[in-house]
């Protein structure tokens, strides 16, 4: 469909390329389409996970991977070796592989195949960039290399633009990017110094006013035909990868309020002058070659094609594999009735972390019902802190914050006098960074250093919440979060507080059998001196911990008159269902509750029991997870210490593993799969579709749950099949821009987006198997159906290969999976038979373990 | 008496134990357990040199020994700081490099580079001293190529170029003083020029050598780029070098001092170049735009006024600076990933708005009264309200204007605290100084050097107007003409790096294993 639309395109181009404002409008759509394939990265203060292929999901997945292999030379399959050891450890079977090969309708045999898998990576070429073309004839062994020093150039020059908060000089703004580019790039003289370019001062003078007018000069003067302009122009953004990122962020969030954001064609304009000034200041053997090497895209493109043809069935029989495991024993528990009576319901967020503590939690007490739903309780908030004037968002990037939460339960002096002490703290530390007062600061105060880190290394301080910081520790004990008025400033009626209520109930498919508790169960982590610390919070709040939404979501549940409204909604909220606010630290999987002075003296018994149940299986979650912290020789107490050592270690490359190993996402009844381990490689979403009376629910799963889930896993998948471009390289030499847009890898380079190393690697293997997410959905087949024709951009997510859809079918007690727009019955390793549900039966690479 | 040199005789053993203490660690270091005996080594390297300090300051004396260790206030000062050093970075890198596959060399070499700097800290000859420096620069030089990456390479190539320019200049220095005081021992050079006021012109030509060695090593302008550039190097070799090593030539100015206050035109040249870098690094520290390279520059500048110290022969001060900055910088980069947080914390309440020219006025009428007090109180007890005194009062009052005025903003209670904070700081500042010249008190240059501190003060001046310009007019004229300048670093590396590439030029990558796909330019065949 795309591609159709292209060809048309491109043909009126060539006609009206010289003469009408047709080809305007074309270079515009075509800058459209480029700059759209550019998905947003957030800054580290809220650094949540992003597919950062997300611009391209309307095209096939290994489609995107064969061009981008030809436009950035990323690497979007594990090299060969991977796949080698997969096959040696039994992870890549000849059933998979057959079924892979049906699948891709490739002509090849198994037997073909095999004997692709113990050859060696075949070395494909990447497109000639004129920056490439450049240095053809230069020795690269003692010289910097043109894309490296027009890659770092740009970098230098985006920072300090963007920067608010390291520096103190910086370039202006007048007239966006571009602009400002242009000025400093006249005058600039480091490409005549560093790369010998003579007559860079002279061709920067003649640079266009505007980055459309470079765009279109540039693309004319290089002879790029129209067919090409997309992809050159893609390559051209995909080469400072990071900052376009950053510019799409720009872009996404200005977008969510209803505004927009053009730096990204700035940016364009600023990569594609480098090129144009490279042909203007190069002499015609320079054309020459230039004209050769795009004579050779379509050859080139057609080589990172054939390249991944075993490659990318390797990587599919992996994934079926990988499925079957869990389809050989899912079946089994879809016969299982709902839990009658529980004594507590807690509800964790659906982050594939709070799988291994829901288990434990259930092992250790089976009167406890646990339920999986998003960590924002469904509560689309703004945090606006003690005192503060700012806010910060608190709900998924794919939502705009429209209800406002402050703290309550403290006199606003106290917040005045937060502000003032946070000033003075901020006054403090411009003493080190000034340009006059750092020599002074450092006589007075410096040695006072060598006991902060003698301190910091032996020991280390506790551990602080962001939220607590300028306040006493009673204040912060006592502050109380409470959605406070809708974000435009209007109040938030009786009436909307009840449909907040209800709808909240409805999406967590909780709506009778109310236990006397219900623990609503946000998610935080903690860990010290980390750049990427939200990373490990809360995605679904923003990057965040989940604390606030927690206490806000369990306060208005509890507030009296909500539960009146919610009676007349047809939800009934016995008197003795509580909602109870608490936070599961993942670092050190403790649990801790808020607002027990609101709980009455009726549920002290239950409290009691239930932080019993809670520690020991923090304990038990901690042995799980110590298997692949390096700490499987200690126990008990000694583990809990050891893990909260961890949390406050200045030196902690590797606190927790985050969402590492993540493979699936089930959508159904928690009973349904509560005999299952899964590993903690499972997000898991509760759902019953009989009470989802018109598919509402589900609607909203599969367009939001889904779609961040897929963030996740893709986030995780592009860090570890490609590094350099989709992850943040090594940890150790990570060095922060602009106190929070991102981090470089050493001096500079492009931003770095994506995953550190330390997070998918603990030196040895890989600690992240990158598999495409399963999502098994109990729902009907004709309600999922639905759901993708209402939704072109998770129908393209299903058919493109982006994620694999399977329905559970509890009638049937079968999977069956969506291909080409049909349903196929699925089956397990052992055929259909399966385990019946009782004892936990582990999915085998479950345990956190994987390949490598 | 005797029992008196055997107790020294003894101290210097332990002292010696240090660095041998440090390189068995290296040599006992394996693959397959890189950190067990590192973990040792720290703490008990760190006991060791309590014992030294406490048994220089039992038994006093800055005596040379038959052991060729030199014991002391200075070689106290300095062994406790590479001790501390080396306990906190051994123990940062024991978890923070946990699962390198190259652990175990960066495990050697970090102990390596250790072991060679407490060498050269107790050395009482001045071979011995630059041998040990040189050996430094080629262990550090193993860390900074940890990775080879390109960038690293050609930092570490530009760094190897510089060292040996500076190693050219101390062995030629070596071999005038050699001459002409007939030892190289560090007591029989101070006994020399106690006697010779009056240098001969090699041996002023030697302290000039010396100071130019101490400039290059101290990363000073134009050959500071290696410096700014070495962030290609995991955290704590950052932290090592910009807090152990880059310092060395403040040290070295320090231990000739009886030599270097004699040589007038050597101290000039040090304070001209020192004050040059202090003021156009601190300048182009603002534009900088990530924290490690910030950094960076700040002690590219940091060093650049220990060297003026040393230059103005106020040995105490520079000693005071070098330590103090050292603890400071180390705790800066290992700590450097917590920049987020605070910006995390910063975002709850956001900063003033940019001051007004009448309140940055007031602000620092507010910094001179304040300091004005402090110094006159200073003059009351006696303890000197001298010119350099007085210059120093002037750098202290401009520091706290800035600040000063950010704090007049919010109110009466912020006001007050901002200016009890000023107060604090400043007492601390002369506490300091006091407490430094009572330990340290070596020969002061006979010309008095009226000159340098004037030109000092201006500079410092200088730089505060353009702070203040900054602060008041970010968005004008003279600040984007200065941006621009500064963000380009004055391209003073560019033509440095230039130069290297023509003399000799770096090997930036070995093409055979590149694992970047190269861009395919014509037919494949070609």
């Amino acid at each position: 469909m795309n591609r159709i639309e292209i060809e048309i395109s491109d043909q009126r181009a060539e006609f009206s390329r010289t003469t009408s404002t047709a080809a305007v409008v074309d270079l515009e759509a075509a800058i459209a389409r480029t700059c759209a394939r550019i998905a947003p990265a957030w800054p580290l203060d809220r650094f949540i996970a992003v597919n950062p292929l997300w611009g391209m999901t309307n095209e096939p997945f290994f489609e995107v991977a064969a061009k981008l292999r030809s436009l950035s030379g990323a690497r979007l399959l594990m090299p060969l070796a991977w796949y080698r050891e997969q096959r040696e450890e039994g992870r890549l079977r000849d059933e998979d592989l057959d079924e892979a090969l049906r699948e891709s309708r490739a002509s090849c045999s198994r037997g073909e195949l095999l004997s692709q898998l113990a050859e060696e990576d075949i070395v494909v070429p990447m497109r000639a960039r004129m920056v490439d073309v450049a240095d053809s004839n230069r020795d690269l062994t003692h010289q910097v290399s043109w894309p490296d020093f027009v890659r770092n150039s740009i970098s230098q020059f985006c920072a300090s633009y963007f920067d608010e908060a390291q520096s103190a000089l910086r370039p202006s703004r007048a007239g966006g990017l571009y602009a400002s580019w242009r000025r400093e790039a006249i005058g600039d003289k480091s490409p005549r110094l560093l790369m010998g370019f003579r007559s860079h001062a002279q061709v920067a003078r003649e640079l266009p006013l505007t980055s459309e007018d470079m765009i279109r000069t540039a693309l004319a003067d290089l002879g790029v035909p129209p067919e090409q302009w997309d992809d050159y122009l893609a390559s051209q953004l995909l080469d400072v990868n990071g900052w376009a990122s950053w510019c799409a962020y720009r872009r996404w969030t200005a977008r969510l309020k209803a505004s927009d954001d053009d730096t990204i064609v700035d940016l364009l304009g600023v990569r594609i002058a480098w090129e144009w000034m490279l042909l203007r200041g190069g002499d015609s053997d320079v054309a020459a070659r230039w004209k050769r090497a795009l004579a050779r895209w379509n050859d080139v493109d057609a080589k990172a094609h054939a390249a991944q043809s075993a490659t990318r069935i390797f990587q599919r029989a992996v994934e079926i594999g990988w499925q079957r495991e869990v389809i050989d024993t899912l079946p089994a528990g879809l016969a299982v009735p709902r839990p009658q009576e529980p004594a507590v319901q807690a509800v964790f967020c659906i982050d594939v972390r709070s799988e291994v503590f829901r288990r434990a939690l259930e092992h250790q007490d089976s009167t406890v019902q646990t339920l999986g739903f998003a960590g924002f309780f469904g509560l689309p908030i703004a945090y606006q802190a003690l005192g503060s004037s700012e806010t910060r968002p608190q709900l998924p990037a794919l939502l705009a914050a429209s209800l406002r939460v402050t703290d309550t339960g403290i006199d606003p002096v106290v917040g005045e006098r937060r502000v003032q002490d946070l000033t003075v703290s901020r006054a403090w530390s411009t003493l080190k960074s000034d340009a006059v007062s750092t020599f002074t600061f450092v006589e007075s105060m410096g040695l006072t250093y060598a006991w902060q880190s003698l301190a910091a290394g032996f020991g280390g301080h506790a551990n602080r919440k962001l939220d607590d910081n300028g306040l006493t520790g009673v204040v912060a004990r006592g502050r109380k979060p409470r959605l406070a008025k809708l974000e435009n400033g209007a109040a938030l009626t009786l009436e909307a507080r009840c449909e907040l209520a209800a709808g909240v109930l409805r999406a967590m498919s909780l709506t009778h059998g109310f236990a006397r508790i219900v623990l609503l169960v946000g998610h935080g982590s903690a860990t010290r001196n980390n750049p990427h610390a939200a990373g490990l919070d809360c995605g679904a709040c923003g990057g965040q911990s989940g604390e606030v939404n927690a206490r806000a979501a369990a306060a208005l549940l509890n507030e009296p008159a909500v539960r009146d409204g919610l009676k007349r909604r047809g939800i009934s909220l016995p008197e003795s269902t509580r909602f109870v606010p608490a936070l599961h630290n993942t670092t050190t999987d403790d649990v801790e509750l808020f607002d027990l002075d609101e709980l009455p003296a009726t549920h002290d018994s239950d409290l009691v029991a239930l932080r019993q149940s809670l520690e020991a299986a923090g304990a038990r979650t901690r042995e799980e997870r110590s298997l692949n912290l390096g700490l499987a020789n200690l126990q008990g107490r000694r583990l809990h210490d050891a893990v909260r050592q961890r949390a406050r270690d200045w030196a902690q490359v590797r606190p927790e593993w985050g969402l590492a190993n993540n493979a699936a996402l089930i959508v159904a009844p928690r009973e349904h799969c509560r005999h299952l381990n899964l590993g903690g490689r499972s997000f898991l979403h509760d759902y019953r579709y009989e009470e989802d009376t018109e598919f509402k629910v589900l609607e909203l799963i599969m367009t939001a749950p889904m779609v961040v889930t897929h963030w996740i896993n893709f986030q995780y998948y592009a860090s570890t099949v490609d590094n350099v471009r989709y992850g943040s390289g090594n940890k150790v030499l990570h060095n922060v821009v602009g106190r929070h847009i991102g981090v470089f890898e050493g001096n500079g380079g492009d931003l770095r987006i994506g995953l550190a190393m330390q997070s998918l690697h603990d030196g040895r293997r890989w600690m992240h198997t990158p598999l495409r997410l399963s999502v098994f959905i109990e729902a009907p087949r004709a309600a999922i159906d639905a759901v993708l024709r209402k939704h072109a951009h998770v129908h393209d997510l299903v058919t493109h290969g982006w994620l694999d859809l399977l329905q559970l079918d509890a009638a049937e007690r079968a999977v069956f999976a969506y291909r080409d727009g049909r349903w196929v019955k699925r089956e397990g390793r052992q055929g259909s038979g399966g385990q019946q549900p009782g004892s936990t039966a582990a999915v085998p690479g479950g345990a956190g373990r994987t390949a490598g | 008496m005797d029992v008196h040199t055997g107790w020294q005789t003894a101290l210097g053993l332990t002292a010696l134990g240090l660095p041998v203490l440090l390189a068995l660690t290296a040599v006992l270091t394996a693959r397959a357990a890189p950190f067990r005996y590192a973990a040792v080594a720290g703490p008990l390297g760190l006991a060791l040199t309590a014992v030294v300090v406490a048994g220089t300051v039992l038994v006093g004396g800055t005596a040379a020994l038959t052991v060729g260790v030199r014991l002391g206030t200075l070689t106290s000062v300095m062994l406790l700081l590479v001790a501390t050093l080396a306990l906190v970075i051994l123990r940062y890198s024991r978890t923070y490099m946990d699962g390198d596959a190259g652990a175990h060399r960066y495990m050697r070499w970090l102990l390596a580079t250790l072991s060679a700097v407490s060498v050269l800290v107790i050395a009482n000859n001045l071979l011995v001293l630059a041998l040990a420096w040189i050996a430094t620069s080629l262990a550090l030089h193993q860390l900074l190529t940890f990775y080879d990456r390109p960038a690293a390479l050609l930092a570490a190539h530009k760094k190897f170029l510089a060292s040996r320019m500076a190693d050219v200049c101390l062995i030629a220095g070596l071999v005038l003083v050699q001459g002409a005081v007939g030892s190289l021992d560090l007591d029989a050079i101070e006994t020399w020029a106690s006697t010779h006021a009056d240098l001969p012109v090699s041996i002023q030509i030697a302290a000039f050598l010396f100071a130019a060695a101490a400039c290059i090593k101290s990363a000073q302008l134009p050959l500071h780029g290696w410096l700014t550039q070495v962030m290609e190097a995991p955290t704590p070799v950052s932290a090592l070098l910009h807090a152990g090593i880059v310092n060395i030539g403040g040290f070295l100015m320090i231990r000739l001092a009886p030599l270097m206050a004699n040589a007038p035109g050597a101290q000039l040249f040090l304070v001209i170049v020192g004050l040059t870098t202090t003021v156009l690094a601190a300048a182009i520290m603002t534009t900088r735009v990530s924290i490690k390279v910030s950094l960076a520059w700040s002690t590219c500048a940091q060093m650049g006024f220990m060297l003026v110290q040393c230059g103005l022969g106020a040995w105490h001060l520079a000693l005071l600076h070098l330590v103090a900055h050292s603890l400071y910088k180390a705790h800066a980069f290992l700590s450097s990933g917590s920049v987020v947080e605070a910006w995390r914390i910063d975002s709850i309440a956001p900063g003033p708005e940019r001051p007004s020219a009448g309140r940055f006025a007031a602000a620092t009428v507010v910094a001179f009264l304040v300091v004005g007090l402090e110094w006159s109180v200073l003059g009351l007890l006696g303890e000197g309200s001298d010119f350099p005194t007085g210059v120093l009062a002037l750098i202290v009052a401009l520091s706290l204007a800035p600040m000063y005025s950010r704090g007049l903003a919010s109110g009466a209670r912020t006001a007050a605290l901002v200016g009890l904070m000023g107060l604090a700081v400043s007492v601390a500042y002369f506490a300091w100084h006091a407490l430094a010249a009572e330990m340290l008190s070596l020969p002061t240059p006979k010309v008095l050097p009226h000159l340098g501190w004037t030109i000092t003060g201006l500079g410092f001046l200088t730089l505060f107007l353009v702070q203040a310009n900054v602060q008041l007019h970010p968005e004008g004229r003279f600040t984007r003409v200065l941006h621009r300048w500064l963000f380009a670093g004055l391209y003073l590396d560019e033509r440095f790096t230039r130069l290297t590439f023509r003399v000799w030029p770096p090997r930036l990558r070995d093409t055979a294993t590149n694992p970047t796909p190269t861009p395919q330019l014509r037919q494949a065949s070609a």
